[in-house]
């Protein structure tokens, strides 16, 4: 009588313990916050997958920089790099070509055919094994200096750029179209669903200085004139709209006072 | 006997370089193409319905050449002219829209 009880209640707690584990987030140290696992080739290729560090990248660089003129999608692996692409200047290599400086530093040049035993540590900087302790240093000193932030990588990054702190550049010369200056949208508020929750404000302005108009219009939000498009918190936190970047990569979507910041 | 040889190779040398320049020429033409179709996309909401329509078939006939290009250069221009392109197909819908709803 007591065995088949005692089976009943081993199956309940491991269901229990494989629900929690699957649903459960993983809460992310700041400095992994924003970090890309790229692992289309590298694997075949007897390398480990290559961590991709956005907290980098866009001290120097806007996000339409990569993800418009250079090509990177937008979700993990969907561009599909390979080493080739990179040696012949495109994605990666289009600045980590071993002549190409940013501050007055060479940037290190990505991918060759052969390498030797010396060269192998540059392929580690990108095709990383494990953390490395140095990297996440170099977070906490970056981070210490600059504006903070409650969530995510604990760097308000909008303030940073307003503070002239950081100058992301917005286009590279052989890369980018020399366009018109970008005409920016009005700003528009947003209905909320939750009684007591302010409205949302969406500044087009603080969007599209990062982003332009393409990275978002249509692939991420389709419906032009407000309202046409309804969208949930389910959906956003599912990484739907807004959670495209917000929450991966841009400041977490459990910041609620950052976008619902219309005086009630 | 050696006048001729001397033509011949002359010949082979011009001809080799005239299809070196051509080809890095036509490389030149379509993405000098491909800057001068995507060029309105900071601009595009003051963009007439004419001016986008001819800028998508800018766009469609460019994507004809650019699928001609090797493996590389194919994925990321492809990319990039699909996400001009379809900001301007987006916008000129919206207009549509918006004047039918008036």
């Amino acid at each position: 009588m007591r065995r088949p009880l005692f089976v009943v209640l081993v199956l309940l707690v491991g269901v229990g313990v494989a629900w929690a584990s699957g649903t459960k987030k993983r809460k992310l140290p700041p400095y992994e916050f924003g970090g890309v696992t790229i692992n289309n080739y590298s694997q075949q290729a007897g390398m480990p997958p290559v961590v991709f560090d956005h907290w980098v990248h866009r001290q120097y660089f806007t996000c339409r920089l990569c993800h418009v003129d250079i090509g990177f999608g937008m979700t993990a692996g969907a561009t599909k790099v390979r080493a080739m692409d990179n040696m012949k200047g495109y994605y990666c290599g289009t600045c980590h070509n071993g002549r190409m400086s940013v501050n007055k530093k060479k940037v290190f040049e990505a991918c060759a055919k052969e390498y030797s035993r010396d060269e192998f540590k540059r392929c580690a900087k990108c095709h990383a094994l494990e953390r490395d302790a140095a990297r996440e240093e170099q977070f906490y000193r970056f981070a210490d200096a600059m504006p903070k932030e409650r969530f995510g990588n604990g760097i308000n990054w909008e303030k940073a750029e307003e503070e002239g702190l950081i100058k992301p550049l917005d286009q590279l010369e052989g890369v980018s179209i020399m366009k018109a200056k970008l005409k920016v949208q009005q700003d528009f508020s947003l209905k909320t669903k939750v009684e007591g929750m302010p409205d949302i404000i969406f500044s087009h302005k603080k969007h599209t200085v990062w982003n332009g108009c393409e990275l978002c219009h249509p692939e991420i939000f389709i419906g032009i004139k407000k309202g046409t498009s309804k969208y949930s918190m389910v959906e956003l936190f599912d990484g739907k709209y807004c959670g495209v970047c917000h929450d991966k990569v841009a400041f977490p979507q459990t910041d609620c006072l950052r976008c619902h910041t219309k005086p009630v | 006997m050696r006048t001729t040889i001397l033509a011949r190779m002359v010949l082979t040398a011009c001809l080799v370089l005239s299809i070196c320049l051509s080809q890095a020429y036509c490389g030149e033409v379509w993405r000098t193409e491909f800057e001068e179709a995507c060029a309105r996309t900071a601009d595009v909401m003051t963009l007439s319905d004419n001016e986008l329509k001819v800028l998508i078939g800018r766009c469609e006939r460019l994507q004809k050449v650019i699928e001609q290009q090797d493996e590389t250069a194919r994925k990321v221009y492809l990319k990039r002219l699909q996400m001009c392109k379809s900001l301007y197909v987006y916008i000129l819908e919206a207009k549509n829209s918006e004047k039918t709803q008036k």
